[in-house]
C-alpha cells in the first residue's frame, strides 16, 4: 500500500476550494518561499517541532530520548541527532512536541477524509495540499481515485514546480486545481522562492489547455509582489488563460513565524505589515483590467 | 409628534426600566404595595382568590405612567427581583407543607442537583390572547364557569379557580382604565394615540398592528411583573403579526416606516428590562402545506433587531429543509456581526424527538419554542413545562473517589461506595457511577413531586390559565395540571465533562494501567496538589468528547440513553410526566463550584461543560468532528431540549464562501436531528481571554490567510498582532 508523509489534516477547511472541505497537507515542497506559512512542510523527511511556549521543562522527553535535555531549567534539543522516532512526542505531557512527517497509507488517508463526507454535498469536497503534494504524486493518484469512487469533489493545491508527468497522473481524478502564483518575473521569482518560474508557468499553460478548472491563489506581500508592475505582468500572463475561474488574492501575514522557530528553520518571513482590504482591492482592480475574476479575500 | 421621534425617545426608553420615576399622585410605590398585600395571604380563602385579590390591589393602587416619549405604559413594579408579589407568595407558601425539605436541602447544598420551584416557563396560547383580548378571555372563562355549573362539575376548588380568574381579569380592565385616564392628563398627541389603543384593548381584541404589540407587552407585564409567572416567549412573532401588518399597510392605517418605529419601541421595552436570560421570541416554521413560514414579517423583525442591536429579546428561528438558503445566510451574517443571541432550532430534530415520545407530526410542526431552547405543544394541544432540578453528572465521581462523602457538606450522599480496590473492571466502575446517577435522579424526582403536587396552592396562575382551552374545560390551573400535557424537566449539567472523566478512567486506569484508582483518588482529594505531573498528563489526554472519537462517543450514547431511560415518561405529580434535558443554564458554574476535582482534569470548583457541548477547549479536531460526536447521540433521549454551543472566530466564517460553508454546517447538524444550536463568534476580547487561559480555548480557530489556524498555538507576539487586527476590524 502506497503511503505518504503528511503534516496535518484540517476539517471544515472552508477556504481551500469551494464548500466545506477536508484538506490533507502533505510534507515536502519544491519551493522555499520567504513568506512560507507552512515551514514544517518544506523538507520531505520527518522533523520534530518544539512549541516552546507550551514546554514546562518537566524533562519527560529527556527520559525517553537523549536528544533532549533540561539544562538549568532550559529545554535543549540536539536536532542533528534526532531520528524522528516520535517517542518524545508521546511522552510530553504538555503537548509541546509534535512530529511532522508521519506516514499515512492511502486507506488511512481515505478513511480520515471520508469522516466528513456528509458535509461535502453542495459543492464541498477534499483538497490535497502541502507542501507540494505532487511531489508524492503516486500517493495522490491512488487517494484521488478512491475519492472519485465515492463521488467526492477533489482539488489539488499546487505550487506547480513538479514534472508535468505528475499533473498527467492526477488529472483524470482531479476536478479542480488551486494553483499558486507568486510573480511573473523569473528572476524575482527566484529571489522570493528559491526557484525560477519557467517550469511553473509552462505547467500552468499546459494545465489550462486540459480544460480543468483552475483557481489561482496569490499571496500578496507588501514590498515584494504588490507593485503595479508585478500585477500588470501577472495580469498579462493570467489574462490569457481560458480556464481560470478566479484569481484569489490572499493577504500575507507573518503569523507562521513561530513555526519557523519550532522546526528550527531560519526565519525568512518579511518584516512587513499584513495588507488590508483596501490594498488588496487595489491589486484586484489592476487584475480585473485584464478581464480576470479577481477575488479580494478580505472582503 | 406622533412618529419620527425614536431617537429622541431612546433616552427615556433606556431609563424606563432601569431608573424609572413615577408621579406619586398616581398611586403606591412598589415597596409599599408589596407590604400592603401580605395581609391578604392570611385570609381564610382558597389560594387562587387570595392571589387574585392581591393582584387586584396592585392593579388599582400601583403607580403608573403613560409617557409622551413612549408607546407603552409604565407599571410601578418594574423590577423582577424581588417581584412586587413575592412577599405575599412567601406568606401564602407558609400554608403548604413540604415533606422532602431535608432531602431537597442535601441535594442543593451538595450540588448533586439544584432545585427550585419553577414559575419561569409559562407561555400563553397567544392565539387565544389575540383572538379574544383581555375582555374576551374573561368572558370565555365565565362562560366555562357556567358550563361547569350547569354540568354539576363546579366543585368548590373549580369555583375558586374561576373566581380567581374573574377578579384578576376585571382588575386588568380596571388598570387599563387607569392608564387611559393617566394618558389623558398629558394632553399630548402620542398619549392620546396610546389611550385609544388601550381603550380598544379594554373593549376587545387587537384591531391593528399597534394594538397587537401593545397586547403582547401588556400581557407580559401583567403575567411576569404582577402575577409572578414568567412569560418565556413572546410567541411566533412574525406569524402573529403578519395579518395585522398586511391589513394596516393595505388600508393605510400605518405606513411601513411607522410600524417599524412602533416595533422599535416594542423591542426596546425588553432592551430596557434587560433580563440576563434574554427575553425569547421565535420566528419561522413550516406551514401545514409544507412550505416555509419565513415571510416579509420575518425579514422586518430581523432587520429591526439588527438595527437596534440589543442583546435581548433573543430570537429563536425555526429552520427546516424548506427554509431558503439565502435566509439562513442572512441570519448567519447577523450572528457573525455579533448578534449572537440568535438561536437556530431544527424542525427535523424536533419532529424526530417529539414523535419518538408519542406526539404527532402536526404537534411537532406547530410546537412552541420557549425559554432558552425548549419546545412543547401548542396548537390543538398545549403543554406547560417546569425546569425542576439540574442533575450534576460529575458529582458521582467526587463521591466514588471519596467514599461517598460530599466534600462541601461532609455528609453521606448517594449509594454506598465499596472500597476502590474491589472495582477491578471498568464495567464495575461504570455500573457504580450509573447507580449514583440513578440515586440523584430518584431523589430529585422525589423532592419535586412533593412540591409540584401543590403548585396551584403555592402560586395559582390566574393570568395564564384562561389562555389555555384545556384548563378552562377542566377547571384546573394551567400551570399546575390544567394543560393537555403537564411536563416536568430534569436538566443535566456537565454532560461532556462526565464523558471525558469516563474516558480518562477507562483508558488510563483500566486499559493502559498508567494510574491506579487509589492514585486517582489521592490526586482528586488533594485537588491535584502534589500530583502536577499526573494532572499535566491528563490535561494532555486528547481522547475527549467532541472530537469524533468512536470510543469516547460511545459514552455519550450510553449516558444519554441511561439518563433518558431513568427520567423520561416517569409520572410527575401533576398528571403529566418527566422528561430529560441536556440544557443546564448557569448550573455548569453553580454546580461546578460545589463539586470537587474530577478525573477529566478539572480542579475543584471549576466550571463544567455546558449543554450538549464539550468542555471549553477540549474539542480540538474542528467543528465537523464536534458534530460527529454530538450527532452520535439519539436526540430523542432528551425530549426537554438538546442544545449545542459552537464557538468560532469571525475570520473562520469570513466572506461568502465562509458563510456558505457555515450554512452547510447548520444543514448537516439539523439533518442529523440536532435540535438547537447557538454560535459564539469571537471578537478581540474573546481572543484576549483565549490568550490568558489557552486551555479553555484549544479549539478556537482563526483565519490567517487562506486557511485557519489554532489561535492558542501561536506565539504571544503573533496573538497580539491578531488581537490588534481584530480590534481594528471592530473599529
Amino acid at each position: 500500500m502506497t503511503s505518504a508523509k503528511y503534516i496535518d489534516v484540517k476539517r471544515f477547511a472552508v477556504h481551500d476550494g469551494p464548500g466545506v472541505r477536508t484538506t490533507l497537507f502533505l510534507k515536502g515542497c519544491s519551493l522555499r518561499c520567504i513568506w512560507c506559512h507552512n515551514p514544517e512542510s518544506r523538507p520531505m523527511q520527518p522533523e520534530l517541532a518544539i512549541h516552546y511556549p507550551k514546554c514546562t521543562c518537566c524533562g519527560e522527553c529527556a527520559k525517553v530520548c537523549s536528544c533532549h535535555s533540561i539544562v538549568n531549567g532550559v529545554h535543549e534539543f540536539d536536532r542533528a541527532a534526532c531520528k524522528a522516532c516520535g517517542k518524545c512526542e508521546s511522552a510530553c505531557p504538555a503537548g509541546a512536541l509534535e512530529l511532522f512527517g508521519k506516514s499515512m497509507t492511502v486507506d488511512e488517508a481515505a478513511a480520515k477524509l471520508l469522516e466528513d463526507k456528509i458535509f461535502y454535498e453542495d459543492g464541498g469536497g477534499i483538497t490535497i495540499s502541502g507542501g507540494e503534494p505532487l511531489l508524492q504524486s503516486g500517493f495522490c493518484v491512488e487517494l484521488l481515485k478512491k475519492m472519485k469512487e465515492e463521488g467526492i469533489h477533489c482539488a489539488v493545491d499546487t505550487c506547480g514546480l513538479v514534472p508535468w508527468t505528475a499533473f498527467e497522473e492526477v488529472l483524470p481524478y482531479t476536478d479542480m486545481f488551486l494553483y499558486d502564483f507568486k510573480c511573473a518575473d523569473p528572476e524575482k521569482h527566484r529571489k522570493l522562492t528559491g526557484s525560477r518560474n519557467e517550469r511553473i508557468l509552462e505547467n500552468l499553460k499546459k494545465l489550462d489547455e486540459t480544460g480543468k478548472e483552475i483557481e489561482i491563489r496569490m499571496i500578496m506581500v507588501p514590498e515584494h509582489n504588490m507593485a503595479e508592475s508585478d500585477l500588470r505582468a501577472a495580469g498579462e500572463f493570467l489574462g490569457k488563460l481560458k480556464h481560470v475561474s478566479a484569481v484569489r488574492l490572499l493577504a500575507y501575514h507573518s503569523l507562521a513565524r513561530s513555526k519557523f522557530k519550532a522546526v528550527g528553520h531560519p526565519d525568512t518571513m518579511p518584516d512587513v505589515e499584513s495588507p488590508n482590504a483596501e490594498a488588496l482591492e487595489r491589486c484586484a482592480e489592476i487584475l480585473r483590467s485584464y478581464s480576470i475574476n479577481a477575488i479580494n479575500s478580505l472582503k | 409628534m406622533l412618529f419620527g421621534t425614536y431617537k429622541d425617545d431612546e433616552a427615556y426608553l433606556w431609563k424606563k426600566f432601569q431608573a424609572p420615576e413615577f408621579d406619586p399622585a398616581t398611586g403606591l410605590d412598589k415597596d409599599t404595595a408589596a407590604v400592603k398585600i401580605v395581609v391578604i395571604a392570611e385570609l381564610d380563602e382558597p389560594a387562587p382568590i387570595l392571589k387574585a385579590k392581591a393582584f387586584e390591589f396592585l392593579a388599582k393602587n400601583l403607580q403608573i405612567e403613560v409617557d409622551p416619549h413612549d408607546f407603552f405604559p409604565a407599571f410601578g413594579c418594574w423590577q423582577r427581583l424581588p417581584r412586587v408579589i413575592r412577599k405575599f407568595l412567601d406568606k401564602l407558601g407558609e400554608k403548604v407543607v413540604l415533606h422532602k425539605k431535608e432531602l431537597w436541602n442535601l441535594l442543593n447544598a451538595s450540588g448533586s442537583s439544584h432545585i427550585w420551584i419553577d414559575f419561569d416557563h409559562s407561555v400563553p396560547e397567544w392565539n387565544e390572547v389575540f383572538s379574544r383580548g383581555f375582555p374576551g378571555l374573561l368572558k370565555n372563562a365565565m362562560e366555562w364557569r357556567e358550563k361547569h355549573r350547569a354540568a354539576g362539575t363546579l366543585d368548590a376548588e373549580k369555583d375558586a379557580y374561576f373566581e380567581g380568574i374573574r377578579i384578576t381579569y376585571e382588575a386588568i380592565l380596571t388598570m387599563l382604565e387607569r392608564f387611559i385616564e393617566r394618558a389623558k392628563v398629558h394632553k399630548n398627541e402620542r398619549c392620546d394615540f396610546v389611550a385609544a389603543s388601550l381603550q380598544r384593548l379594554h373593549d376587545g381584541p387587537p384591531q391593528n398592528f399597534f394594538d397587537a404589540l401593545q397586547l403582547i407587552y401588556l400581557y407580559f407585564m401583567f403575567s411576569e411583573h404582577m402575577d409572578h409567572l414568567q412569560v418565556r416567549s413572546l410567541g411566533n412573532l412574525d406569524n402573529m403579526l403578519t395579518p395585522f401588518y398586511d391589513r394596516d399597510l393595505a388600508d393605510g392605517t400605518f405606513t411601513d416606516e411607522q410600524m417599524r418605529e412602533l416595533f422599535d419601541h416594542f423591542f426596546m421595552q425588553w432592551g430596557s428590562i434587560d433580563n440576563y436570560w434574554g427575553q425569547p421570541v421565535y420566528l419561522g416554521g413550516t406551514k401545514a402545506d409544507g412550505t416555509t413560514q419565513i415571510n416579509h414579517m420575518t425579514h422586518f423583525i430581523l432587520d429591526e433587531a439588527a438595527k437596534l442591536h440589543l442583546p435581548t429579546p433573543k430570537i429563536q428561528i425555526k429552520i427546516a429543509k424548506n427554509t431558503p438558503d439565502a435566509f439562513i445566510e442572512k441570519v448567519l451574517a447577523l450572528i457573525r456581526d455579533q448578534h449572537q443571541s440568535i438561536v437556530l432550532v431544527g424542525e427535523e430534530g424536533l419532529r424526530h424527538i417529539m414523535t419518538s415520545h408519542g406526539f404527532t407530526e402536526e404537534d411537532a410542526r406547530t410546537c412552541d419554542i420557549r425559554g432558552c431552547y425548549e419546545f412543547c405543544c401548542r396548537g390543538k394541544y398545549h403543554a406547560n413545562t417546569t425546569g425542576v432540578g439540574h442533575l450534576n453528572m460529575l458529582k458521582p465521581f467526587e463521591l466514588i473517589f471519596n467514599k461517598g462523602i460530599d466534600k462541601k457538606t461532609g455528609k453521606r450522599v448517594g449509594v454506598e461506595i465499596p472500597p476502590l480496590e474491589t472495582l477491578t473492571t471498568f464495567d464495575e466502575f461504570y455500573r457504580l457511577y450509573i447507580r449514583d446517577i440513578g440515586w440523584i435522579i430518584d431523589s430529585n424526582i422525589e423532592v419535586v413531586n412533593d412540591f409540584e403536587a401543590q403548585l396551584n396552592r403555592i402560586n395559582p396562575s390566574n393570568v395564564f390559565s384562561p389562555t389555555i382551552p384545556h384548563s378552562l374545560r377542566t377547571g384546573l390551573d394551567a400551570f399546575h395540571n390544567g394543560c393537555d400535557y403537564n411536563t416536568s424537566s430534569l436538566l443535566t449539567t456537565g454532560f461532556g465533562s462526565a464523558i471525558d472523566a469516563l474516558s480518562v478512567v477507562e483508558e488510563l486506569i483500566y486499559r493502559r494501567k498508567e494510574i491506579t484508582l487509589q492514585e486517582m483518588a489521592d490526586a482528586l482529594n488533594a485537588n491535584w496538589e502534589g500530583y502536577e505531573e499526573l494532572h499535566r498528563k491528563i490535561l494532555a489526554f486528547k481522547e475527549r468528547y467532541g472530537n469524533g472519537i468512536p470510543r469516547v462517543d460511545r459514552f455519550a450514547q450510553m449516558l444519554s440513553r441511561t439518563v433518558g431511560n431513568l427520567v423520561n415518561d416517569r409520572p410527575n405529580a401533576r398528571g403529566g410526566r418527566w422528561q430529560s434535558s441536556v440544557h443546564c443554564a448557569k448550573q455548569f458554574v453553580v454546580e461546578g463550584n460545589l463539586t470537587g476535582a474530577t478525573p477529566d482534569g478539572r480542579f475543584a470548583g471549576e466550571e463544567m461543560s455546558k449543554n450538549a457541548s464539550p468542555r471549553m477547549g477540549s474539542d480540538v479536531n474542528g467543528v465537523t468532528a464536534l458534530l460527529k460526536s454530538v450527532l452520535s447521540i439519539d436526540a430523542a433521549s432528551f425530549p426537554g431540549d438538546y442544545p449545542l454551543d459552537v464557538m468560532m472566530h469571525p475570520s473562520s466564517v469570513q466572506g461568502s464562501d465562509g458563510l456558505a460553508a457555515w450554512r452547510k454546517f447548520v444543514r448537516v447538524y439539523f439533518a442529523g436531528n440536532g435540535a438547537a444550536v447557538h454560535f459564539n463568534i469571537f471578537d478581540a476580547s474573546e481572543l484576549k481571554a483565549a490568550q490568558k487561559e489557552p486551555e479553555k480555548y484549544k479549539g478556537m480557530q482563526i483565519r490567517v490567510c487562506g486557511w485557519n489556524v489554532r489561535f492558542t498555538e501561536m506565539d504571544k507576539s503573533e496573538q497580539d498582532m491578531y488581537i490588534r487586527r481584530a480590534e481594528s476590524i471592530i473599529e
